[in-house]
């Protein structure tokens, strides 16, 4: 048991404290606080060195950089709610996470770094192919979300890395239907126990030119497949009644929920369909509900 | 209603302290010298204790077991029986059994040496569920049947009836652990003044967890004193279970010498305290060919836990509400209370009374199902009126005026029309609900059991103190009581005091249960308000006293539970309308609106404020609050994001209107009205569910998860 905490004084320095004694950051400490928690007036203790990286300006900001959305790992839900920067999929899905004080700390790095399955915003993140910026004494590299999110409270973060920024390409033509539905245990402050995020493209002439959508909480990781995605690319939007079934049937092949299966699978699958379906009917509001 | 003067709202005697947060709660106080400590708890469900291995304890640390109990002490808390062990002593019966307690001056200190101790068990094979218990699995440990009790009340003769019946609707209803979620967790300072022991505590009852104690520690009740510091809600879970902190508490100060806290984590108090009893009740309904019901046998069964506590009494209240605010000719009804290998269930606001009225108000539904009508029409031709004969052969004696309420709640709601439009299985429906509760201890309790006492002290300095042992815990009660004594003597507010009680200064009042304070203790404070009144142009200190004296005419045989099995009920209508959305089976509650007869409103904004929170827990332990128990974990969901209770987003605005209707006992016509508010909106709550998504539903709580299984199969 190591009792060691730090506060870097810049990212150099926290770089070589990642390097040297495998602290790991903790900024927002909404996730690592309550998982190491101790109980009333007793300090966490954490299995291992941790430095506090709240205080680096180098981990904030959400800015727009070539057309791509970039944020910093140390933003907070609520700074990412409020930006009109962010896509709105990530901002509602930052806005319905915890309680108000919560969502004024947790960050974006944080719940995307806990790799939890039930994790909120790497729904959306993963349906946008976000990137990771991950940086380390030797350098800079940039990794998909795909790739980082290895498995339950599991990343392909390497032990000497931090992770620096999350950023959200640029969608060209933008999508044309939009749904994020999180079923959460309760109407606030809750924990998903179900969520959704989709969105479809369509052109002029009326052809699908993409589709996709992930789901969390419905398996040991956030669920996407573009091969299932693809069954509904190409084809004119009037078509997609027909391949209805055979969609549904293959991306629920992708979902692995242990525990309420019946609940979880059959929610995604009514609402994909009630998605869809809606969009067919081309309505004026991009936003479907 | 009539504008009642002792009715209009007048500023809450806690207002400002809680609201400043200037309040002090247990936890903020600080005595000098004092050491905290932690309970050291059974790991497994049932077993033997073969061996405990303690690490080395740090000088002044300290393992308190029963071995330290003082000489002549029993081994017992001694609540409603003495069955209740302070501390598990060669085998352990519950995952939470307190084995020890760990004393010592630093937190962290105690918590590693809690991770250090090794306890080796011999285990047994527990019981959780009813079922489990009342097929004795693993052996019987409580008698020969795992009952701690099992008794049968009839009214007329239902094998008759049931014999001779057109047709028997059977029926059986479910409901699940709730837990209190008080805000503030259970919490502890004992300590020692001279030869005397002080329990600081944050309770209901005082004087019982005084009682509690005194064989334990081998001591005059007089020898130990209890002060209750301010409660941050208690919900009937600070009812027994304080006792269970006071006890190890005070062998270790005994030991010790120094003021000793116990103050529990939130996910400790969820893991480790008393639950709402699970029930299952079974109905046999006799109808004749025309539909109307000839009678009802009912079968109640109440998971009870590893120890009695107070299930025996929760039962009977369980047992005699099981037949709702409907008149039966016929009706007989069992009662068991089961005995298994879980944290004891214990006092929950409605104390027993919940569980069977919402099975009664369910079944009916579903006899309105067979017979094709609407439950408000089958329903109302059941209602209790002045003068019908109880499930105990006893007399309903208030005017009842649900008639009344109704009317109020099908105008607030627009019930008559939504029940004709929505259609079973649209999506939307509208449900509505009817229930009572007995007021004040069951049958002769007051008379025989607590013979209630209150004192009222006009100082030199001319305040006039309530010295009674009933508390506050944020159910208003200071504010009710000091109005009542202000009213009565007619002198500004701020010139009655009502401190915390001190066993040792205050009249034994009673238990702050049972919806009695109110008006039990309301009433004595009224006579003792009324003598010192006659006696006001006396100089100096006055002091007058009431004890409490049963309404003659209210006949009750408690060896036979025949009579009046209360004298008065508080009366509730709620209606409440759902959607459920199609993609998600989320229901979203669309409306609340209630009526309530409490008598007469001591203080209406207290008393809404009663209906609205109690409505609320109500339709949370409908919709909600799962609490699943593990043979090997005990209690699944106890952190606050695991066990849901509703925010003020899950639930709308409601609508809340009160009847006149004096009670000629109780203070300015006031009634018990703290557990009413809970009885009914969780069956108003699944009668329209049921009828949005056309399916009858049995069990509760009906998360979208279990109401997408049930429609998918049927209940």
């Amino acid at each position: 048991m190591v009792e060691t905490s730090y506060i870097p004084k810049d990212l150099e320095e926290a770089l070589r404290l990642r390097k040297e004694t495998g602290a790991k950051p903790i900024a927002g400490g909404t996730d690592l606080m309550v998982a190491h928690r101790r109980g009333t007036g007793v300090v966490p203790k954490f299995p291992w060195p941790v430095m506090i990286v709240s205080q680096l300006a180098v981990f904030k900001g959400i800015r727009l950089e070539d057309g791509e959305v970039s944020i910093g790992a140390g933003c907070t839900c609520h700074e990412i709610e409020v930006s009109e920067l962010v896509p709105w999929p990530v901002r509602m899905a930052a806005s319905l996470m915890g309680a108000q004080s919560l969502r004024n700390l947790a960050t974006i790095g944080g719940n995307v770094c806990n790799a939890s399955p039930k994790a909120d915003l790497p729904v959306p993140l993963l349906m946008l192919d976000a990137r990771l910026e991950l940086a380390s004494v030797s350098g800079i590299r940039q990794i998909s979300l795909n790739d980082f999110l290895v498995g339950p409270k599991k990343t392909a973060l390497r032990d000497d890395e931090l992770l620096m920024r999350v950023i959200i390409p640029a969608v060209n033509p933008a999508f044309t239907y939009l749904w994020y539905r999180k079923i959460g245990t309760r109407r606030a402050n809750a924990i998903s126990k179900l969520s959704l995020c989709a969105a479809i493209t369509i052109d002029t002439e009326g052809m699908v030119t993409d589709f996709r959508s992930a789901s969390g909480a419905a398996g040991p990781r956030i669920a996407r497949n573009r091969m299932v995605e693809e069954m509904l690319i190409g084809i004119p939007i009037t078509d997609i009644e027909e391949r209805l079934p055979a969609f549904l049937d293959a991306y629920d092949g992708i979902l692995a929920p242990q525990a309420m299966p019946e609940y979880r699978r059959s929610s995604t699958r009514r609402m994909l369909e009630h998605f869809l379906r809606t969009a067919v009917t081309r309505p004026a509001h991009g936003i479907i509900e | 209603m009539r504008e009642t003067p002792i009715g209009t709202p007048i500023r809450r005697l806690d207002a400002i302290s809680k609201a400043s947060g200037t309040q002090m709660y247990l936890s903020d106080y600080r005595f000098d010298g004092m050491l905290y400590s932690r309970m050291v708890r059974s790991t497994v469900a049932r077993g033997r204790i073969a061996a405990i291995n303690m690490p080395p304890l740090p000088d002044g640390y300290y393992f308190i077991t029963h071995k330290d109990i003082p000489e002549g002490g029993v081994n017992e808390l001694y609540m409603i029986k003495k069955d209740y062990r302070c501390f598990a002593e060669g085998d352990v019966r519950y995952i939470g059994e307190t084995i020890g307690l760990l004393v010592g001056p630093d937190r962290g200190v105690l918590l590693d040496l809690e991770q250090g101790i090794v306890i080796e068990y011999e285990e047994g094979v527990p019981s959780i569920s009813i079922e489990e218990g009342l097929a004795c699995k693993g052996g019987p440990f409580v008698g020969d049947r795992n009952l701690f009790c099992d008794f049968t009340i009839d009214k007329g003769n239902i094998d008759e009836v049931l014999a001779k019946a057109y047709r028997v609707v059977e029926d059986e209803i479910n409901t699940g652990w709730q837990e209190h979620v008080h805000l503030e967790t259970n919490a502890a300072v004992a300590e020692k003044e001279g030869d005397k022991f002080i329990i600081n505590i944050s309770c209901q009852c005082p004087f019982y967890v005084r009682k509690s104690v005194a064989g334990l520690m081998n001591r005059p009740f007089e020898d130990i004193i209890v002060r209750q510091t301010t409660t941050g809600g208690a919900f009937g879970g600070k009812e027994h279970f304080p006792d269970i902190l006071a006890g190890p508490l005070l062998v270790a100060v005994n030991k010790i010498g120094k003021p000793i806290q116990l103050v529990f984590d939130r996910h400790e108090d969820g893991a480790f305290s008393v639950k709402r009893h699970p029930s299952r009740t079974r109905f046999k309904t006799a109808l004749d060919k025309d539909g109307n019901i000839l009678g009802m046998d009912i079968d109640v069964v109440y998971n009870a836990g590893a120890y009695e506590s107070c299930s025996y009494v929760v039962l009977q209240r369980g047992v005699f509400h099981a037949a709702g605010v409907y008149t039966i000719p016929v009706t007989r009804v069992r009662g068991r209370a089961v005995a298994t290998n879980t944290f004891p269930s214990d006092a929950f606001r409605g104390f027993g009374a919940p569980q069977t009225l919402f099975a009664i108000e369910v079944h009916m539904c579903h006899l309105a199902n067979e017979l094709g009508i609407d439950p408000l029409e089958l329903k109302k031709r059941y209602f209790n009126k002045k003068g019908d004969i109880t499930v105990t052969n006893g007399h309903i004696n208030d005017t009842v005026v649900l008639s009344e309420m109704l009317q109020q709640v099908m105008e607030a709601s627009g019930y008559a029309q939504k029940a004709a439009t929505y259609k079973p299985g649209s999506g939307k429906g509208i449900g509505i609900s009817f229930y009572n509760h007995g007021g004040a201890f069951t049958g002769n309790g007051e008379q025989m059991i607590i013979k209630a006492k209150a004192k009222l002290h006009r100082r030199a300095d001319g305040i006039v103190a309530i010295l009674v042992g009933s508390t506050e815990m944020g159910q208003g009660l200071q504010t009710a009581l000091a109005k009542i004594v202000a009213r009565v003597l007619d002198v500004d507010q701020d010139r009655v005091v009502y401190d915390n009680p001190d066993t040792s200064c205050v009249a034994d009042s009673g238990p702050t249960v049972a919806s009695r304070s109110t008006m039990i203790v309301g009433k004595l404070l009224e006579r003792a308000a009324l003598e010192m009144k006659e006696r006001w142009e006396e100089p100096g200190e006055i002091i007058t006293q009431a004890e409490y004296q049963h309404p003659e005419g209210y006949p009750w045989d408690q060896s036979t539970f025949q009579g009046d099995a209360y004298i008065t009920y508080g009366w509730g209508v709620c209606a409440v309308e759902v959607e459920v959305d199609p993609l998600t089976r989320e229901v979203i509650t669309k409306g609340v609106w209630s009526s309530h007869d409490v008598g007469v409103p001591i203080d209406e904004l207290v008393v809404k404020g009663q209906i609205h929170g109690g409505i609320i827990q109500s339709l949370g332990y409908a919709a909600m609050e799962k609490l699943e128990n593990t043979a090997k974990k005990g209690f699944k969901q106890v952190g606050l994001s695991d066990y849901i209770i509703p925010t003020s987003m899950d639930f709308p605005a409601q609508t809340a209107t009160l009847v006149h209707n004096p009670y000629p006992y109780g203070p300015f016509g006031a009634k018990g009205m703290g557990e009413l508010v809970f009885n009914g909106a969780s069956a108003a709550f699944i009668d329209a569910v049921s009828r949005a998504v056309d399916t009858e539903i049995r069990s509760i709580p009906i998360p979208p998860e279990t109401l997408t299984e049930l429609m998918k199969h049927g209940a």
